[in-house]
């Protein structure tokens, strides 16, 4: 190459490079950031705030429900629509976009990516998100959401749950292509980290089942908007969501969470993940049975009935049953890493073992469901099982929320506050949850099923009326449960909020073993100048124990 | 310029391959088609499953003075037909560089697409019941609706991309958005294929 050629290059590139900005600041480097780190926050944070009103009002609900001779709080319709407004937006609002957040400001780190796949649509996502979700809740304030009586009211509530399933479909979209095509040199899938994996798997899932919701809520509209002719009207809505909140669909939201709990263990085991190749089957084949739009309330063409043909038909015990599988399959790896390794007992761990252990129990709980003689469904029992579960996810990601803070915060978490508060709202899962379970067992129906509308003063709907003085007093307990849970999570939003003062924690405090440990905390723009050789899924593991000597083989190596 | 032994021992050892390029616009292209795919896909099941529980029970399934017409759904059908080869004749020109043919299969395919769009209007106004008259109505408006929305977003991703390639941008990630907007084009003609086999064949 000439030196006139060298000089012609380097004036080109000079054209070519922009001159440079100052980076916006303050609330215009909020508003208009792509970085999948300032957007993952913006979810996490947001999630937590609609959580908190997620669980006043089902606290409020539960200790309506504690006394069968009359409405304390609310008139029976309304406390009808405050229980779809508790559903709705702990898994819409709340526990999904927790977790979808945590993926996308981590999910680029632990594939060596520079950026999310398609990080102003994650943006966009999240913009769209959070108004869709404030019309959401409003459109309750102005008698809409489900069971509303102000027909624009009711539609507004329904436009906005379809834009914020829009919205989260586009974030799935948008992570799930970081994994598949954004990986590393030398990660493939084979080696791609857990939680990467979970949200691959599980995302997919989501991908394909956020619009089933889309359709059967557009459907909902035109019918409100043309003639209410079929779906049932503002009260047939809440049929066409219900499915999401009910097994196997429910699953899918466990899946990331998992993901969070098989990442977390190997570093504080200080070992690998023990058969690394199995929890991946494991977690794909959890999200696989949780592809669930097919168990939805089906319509009739007259609207005279809602046939669900599917209730203890072989698939769907099948499909009960088997999604028990791999979460005792991955408890017992994690058990095995745990027993093999030197365990650092930390918060993330904790958190994240809290977590995986709820939705043990709760899925657990749905292969009950299915034994058709313990005639289980429709009642509270699966409002238990919808409790146990979202609780358990929600732990977990804020195990996961507290394990990532390095890079996320720059910062580590408080580590008491972080622990005081998330296990609060572990106590709170179990008490909201084994009352709603044992209140099953006694035939109390479940809120929106049965309705506290069809019930006459004195009695609960499906429950005898010798066991209502029982099931009142489980009404209550489950009612402080709720309010258990907001406390905990309002000391966790706290801690979130307060953060470790004092110098920044170092790019790898806990000894992570996989990619996002390798670059700084918070990371930089483009996040890393430099990643390390990678022949396993535990690439910094590796590099740690070369230098020092030390190093494990692994059936991911190459 | 001359070559001295310096250059040489640069290429005694063959260059680390450059990483694959990452196809992230396929990628989440084939995710954003699935799911549109659904949504039509869930709105047809429901119909057809509706459409068989009035059957099972005796009765007929189109309300009195639903005048559903063959001709514009099948031409919808063969249009869109017609569709798949021009849009992949876009890709294969694009891919010998020839700007020329894939401007022309790219407005033909905006024809077609025009045309198909023009179709399924005019079958909407030749059955002669409006969106509130029954429940199978409002399916069929439904459906077809989505399905006109769903070709017109392909429209306007093959024009914005087969737009970027023909202006120079042959190489990278316009070509591969070309290859993207083919793909959402190809499922949103398979997708018409299941609307058209349970709306307008079986009736």
């Amino acid at each position: 190459m000439t030196v006139t050629e060298a000089s012609r290059d380097a004036a080109v590139e000079a054209a070519a490079t922009p001159a440079p900005t100052a980076p916006p600041t303050g609330l215009a480097a909020v508003v208009g950031s792509g970085d999948p780190r300032t957007i993952g926050k913006l979810f996490v944070g947001t999630s937590l705030v609609f959580l908190l009103a997620s669980g006043v009002a089902g606290a409020l609900v539960g200790f309506e429900q504690a006394d069968a001779s009359g409405s304390e709080i609310f008139q029976a319709d309304t406390a009808l629509r405050v229980f779809t407004l508790h559903s709705t937006a702990a898994l819409f609002l709340g526990v999904l976009p927790l977790l979808l957040g945590l993926a996308t400001a981590v999910v680029p780190l632990q594939v060596g990516a520079s950026t999310v796949a398609f990080p102003r649509a994650s943006a966009a996502a999240y913009w769209v998100w959070l108004v869709s979700g404030g019309i959401v809740l409003a459109s309750y304030a102005i008698d809409g959401g489900p069971f509303g009586t102000e027909a624009d009211a009711v539609g507004l509530y329904v436009l906005g749950l379809v834009a914020v399933a829009v919205a989260l479909f586009v974030a799935a979209v948008s992570v799930v292509t970081t994994v598949l095509a954004l990986r590393a040199p030398g990660l493939s899938l084979r080696r791609t980290p857990l939680f990467s994996w979970s949200v691959l798997v599980g995302g997919t899932v989501w991908v394909l089942t956020l619009p089933v919701l889309a359709a059967m809520l557009l459907l909902s509209y035109l019918d409100l908007r043309y003639g209410q002719q079929f779906l049932g009207g503002s009260g047939g809505i809440y049929n066409r969501v219900a499915w999401l909140f009910w097994q196997p669909t429910l699953y899918l939201v466990a899946v990331p969470a998992l993901g969070i709990v098989a990442d977390v263990v190997p570093v504080f085991a200080q070992r690998r993940h023990q058969k690394h190749g199995a929890a991946m089957f494991l977690l794909g084949l959890l999200a696989a049975v949780g592809f669930g739009a097919w168990t939805q309330i089906g319509v009739s063409i007259d609207g005279s009935s809602t046939p669900t043909p599917w209730l203890f038909e072989g698939p769907w015990i099948a499909v009960s049953f088997v999604a028990i599988v791999p979460v005792l399959g991955l408890f017992g790896l994690w058990n095995l890493t745990l027993a093999k390794g030197k365990v650092r007992l930390s918060t993330p761990l904790i958190l994240a073992q809290m977590g995986a252990l709820a939705i043990l129990v709760g899925v657990a709980a749905g292969g009950a469901t299915a034994i058709e003689s313990l005639d289980l469904d429709g009642t509270t029992w699966m409002t238990a099982q919808a409790t146990l579960v979202l609780g358990g996810a929600l732990v977990a990601g804020l195990g996961g929320v507290a394990f990532w803070a390095p890079k996320l915060y720059g910062k580590l978490l408080p580590d008491a506050a972080v622990r005081l508060g998330a296990t609060v709202l572990f106590l709170g899962v179990f008490v909201a949850a084994v009352p709603e379970a044992i209140a099953g067992t006694l035939g109390q129906l479940r809120f929106a099923a049965g309705g506290i509308l069809s019930a006459d003063a004195g009695s609960l709907p499906g429950v005898d009326a010798a066991d209502v003085d029982t099931v009142e007093v489980l009404n209550l307990v489950a009612g402080i449960g709720l309010a258990v849970m907001v406390v905990g999570a309002l000391l966790v939003s706290l801690a979130l909020l307060k953060r470790r003062s004092g110098d920044g924690p170092g790019d790898d405090p806990w000894n992570g073993h996989t990619l996002e440990w390798a670059t700084t905390s918070p990371p930089a723009v483009g996040h890393f100048a430099e990643l390390p050789r990678i022949t396993s899924e535990a690439p910094v593991y590796d590099a740690r124990h070369a230098a020092a000597g030390t190093a494990e083989t692994t059936e991911a190596s190459a | 310029m001359a070559t001295t032994v310096t250059d040489l021992e640069v290429f005694t050892e063959a260059p680390p391959a450059p990483p694959a390029r990452p196809r992230v616009l396929l990628v989440g292209t084939a995710l954003a088609t699935g799911g549109a795919a659904m949504v039509l896909l869930t709105l047809v099941a429901l119909y057809a499953g509706l459409r068989s529980d009035v059957l099972a029970s005796g009765e007929v399934w189109l309300p009195e003075g639903t005048n559903l017409q063959l001709t514009p759904g099948g031409m919808g059908m063969v249009t869109l037909g017609f569709s798949l080869f021009t849009v992949a004749w876009i890709v294969q020109a694009l891919r010998n560089d020839d700007r020329g043919h894939a401007l022309m299969a790219f407005a033909i395919t905006l024809v077609l697409g025009a045309a198909y769009i023009n179709v399924i209007a005019y079958g909407w106004q030749q059955m002669g019941v409006g969106i509130t008259s029954s429940p199978q109505v409002l399916l069929i408006f439904t459906i077809t609706g989505l399905h006109v929305a769903m070709v017109g977003v392909g429209m306007l991703f093959l024009a914005v991309m087969a737009f970027k390639a023909v202006g120079g941008q042959l190489t990278g990630r316009a070509a591969e958005g070309v290859s993207a907007a083919a793909l959402y084009w190809f499922v949103t003609v398979a997708v018409y294929g299941a609307v058209w086999y349970s709306i307008t064949i079986t009736k």
